[in-house]
């Protein structure tokens, strides 16, 4: 599988009002979920409510950015951008906050991912532009 | 209930789409426009609202529509919100109807239109990870992974849909395939071929929801809704399920189910939303066919064929039939139950079920139970 394209293909940032200062901390390569105040659930994507207690008081929350594999998918189509080899997309089960399932780019072209695998998060974005996504790459390579 | 004919290029106008199934509905039914008093539809910004369908066939003032923001998720809350009104006596006589140029004007499959706006698109769409057959492809492979499904399981579904659709002189792809066809099929986002997705289609397909009273006295059988039912909260964000292998379908089933008074055990046919092969499979599962984990030796064993104890798909499907967004589902399960379906017939079908996208891109579904009235 070394014929896989590395990095994010860079479609649409579209930030918005709630989760704008996550992007911010991931450009500035910190990986933070919010916390409640009131109940201390930890909880990502971010928005204003804690689901557990209804509650708005929350801070950010640096966190190491590690997960397992749940899922991956090896685009063989031109879904967008890109030089038009296969690329992955994993979806990881993120350790810090229960529930949470996230997609990133696969930071390892020289394989694909395996089930289950403990993966760690990199601050990766195109050369020449700062870097502003979260790509995956596995903690034993 | 009324279609126009499947194509890849009606070469007409969703209005003209609508008018025309509407017009085919309400002839299979013995009415006409002037008897229509209400209009619903569900769409995403593709096709002609009632605002417009309404006024096109000279129905000025309808005292009930609904215009429905959404996908197949919400196909069949269409249905259900429009008995709702038949029963609260809001209206009499409501069509549901969606006309879709899927392949020729706007496809689904994630070329050709912007993205959806969502507020979740932003944390997958920067990583080329926003098409349909991306996101049930990532959810295919975390079921492979859990409960050992395999391709050969996916390509069952497709080659006993198309031997359906063989039987079907509606459905735009015909021809049997094998398991080995299947397999060659090219790649589309691993672990999905190109016969793992549906059909891109132009089409029209109409429903009349009256009271059961007044449906006995029109031209066709009538067929009864046992229950309707949506919701069955399913998402990715933290404090939710979180489980990619099971669906929305899971939580609200039980409800759809004793709201009939019903069990899975009294369905004799099922049209379950196919947008993929693998979503037949975990519907199979959350609506309680076969135990979690095994939709795929459940549909290898040959019990979703035509032959089989639980025929599903009996018109090929989205993936050989064409694809209504939900609505042909229903259309075919109301044609089996009146037992009009031809060389497809199941015999002494009963009990229906019909079912929308199973909730995963958005977190809910809805579903009908259907009954031979």
């Amino acid at each position: 599988m070394s014929d896989l394209m590395p990095g994010p293909l860079r479609g649409a940032l579209t930030p918005d009002r709630d989760s704008a200062p996550w992007w911010e901390r991931v450009r500035r390569r910190e990986f933070a979920v919010q916390r409640c105040d009131t109940c201390r659930t930890p909880r990502f994507p971010a928005r204003a409510f804690c689901p557990a207690c209804r509650t708005e008081r929350w801070h950010w929350e640096a966190v190491e950015p590690e997960g397992t594999v749940e899922s991956w998918i090896v685009n063989r189509r031109a879904f967008g951008p890109g030089d038009g080899r296969p690329y992955v997309v994993v979806m990881v089960r993120l350790a810090g906050v229960p529930g949470c399932l996230l997609y990133g780019s696969w930071e390892a072209p020289s394989r694909e991912p395996v089930g289950g695998e403990r993966v760690r998060g990199v601050f990766v974005g195109p050369a020449g532009e700062g870097p502003t996504l979260v790509g995956w790459e596995p903690v034993v390579r | 209930m009324g279609y126009t004919p499947f194509s890849k290029d009606s070469g007409v106008s969703t209005l003209t789409l609508a008018c025309r199934a509407i017009m085919a509905a309400l002839d299979d039914a013995g009415l006409a426009p002037d008897d229509v008093d209400g209009l619903a539809t569900h769409r995403v910004g593709d096709s002609a609202a009632p605002s417009l369908v309404g006024p096109a066939l000279g129905v000025h003032d309808p005292s009930w529509h609904l215009d429905q923001f959404g996908g197949g998720s919400v196909s069949h809350a269409v249905v259900g919100q429009a008995a709702l009104a038949v029963a609260a006596g809001v209206a009499e006589t409501v069509v549901c109807y969606r006309a879709i140029n899927a392949r020729s004007e706007f496809r689904m499959g994630g070329t050709g239109r912007g993205l959806p706006v969502s507020p979740e698109v932003q944390y997958q769409a920067p990583y080329g990870f926003f098409a349909p057959p991306q996101q049930y492809a990532m959810y295919a492979r975390a079921h492979m992974l859990r409960y050992g499904t395999t391709a050969e399981h996916f390509g069952r579904i497709a080659v006993t849909q198309r031997a359906s659709a063989a039987r079907n002189p509606r459905a735009l792809m015909r021809t049997p395939i094998t398991l080995d066809d299947y397999l060659a099929s090219r790649w589309i986002a691993e672990p999905f071929r190109l016969l793992d997705c549906c059909l891109e289609t132009d089409g029209a397909c109409a429903l009349v929801i009256t009271s059961a009273e007044r449906a006995r006295d029109l031209r066709r059988p009538p067929v009864l809704v046992s229950a309707a039912a949506w919701g069955g909260g399913q998402s990715h964000l933290s404090g939710g399920p979180a489980d990619p292998t099971t669906t929305a379908a899971a939580a609200l089933a039980p409800r759809l189910y004793a709201q009939a008074g019903l069990g899975p055990a009294d369905v004799d046919v099922a049209q379950l939303y196919d947008c993929f092969t693998y979503s037949v499979i975990v519907q199979l599962e959350d609506y309680g066919f076969c135990p979690k984990g095994e939709g795929g030796p459940y549909v290898a064993s040959g019990a979703t064929a035509l032959d089989g104890p639980l025929p599903v798909n009996t018109h090929g499907g989205f993936l050989s039939e064409g694809y209504v967004h939900g609505v042909n589902h229903i259309a075919e399960a109301v044609s089996q139950l009146r037992g009009d379906a031809g060389d497809r017939q199941v015999r002494g079908a009963e009990v229906a079920l019909s079912t929308a996208q199973p909730g995963y891109v958005l977190p809910a579904t809805s579903a009908l139970l259907l009954r031979k009235g």
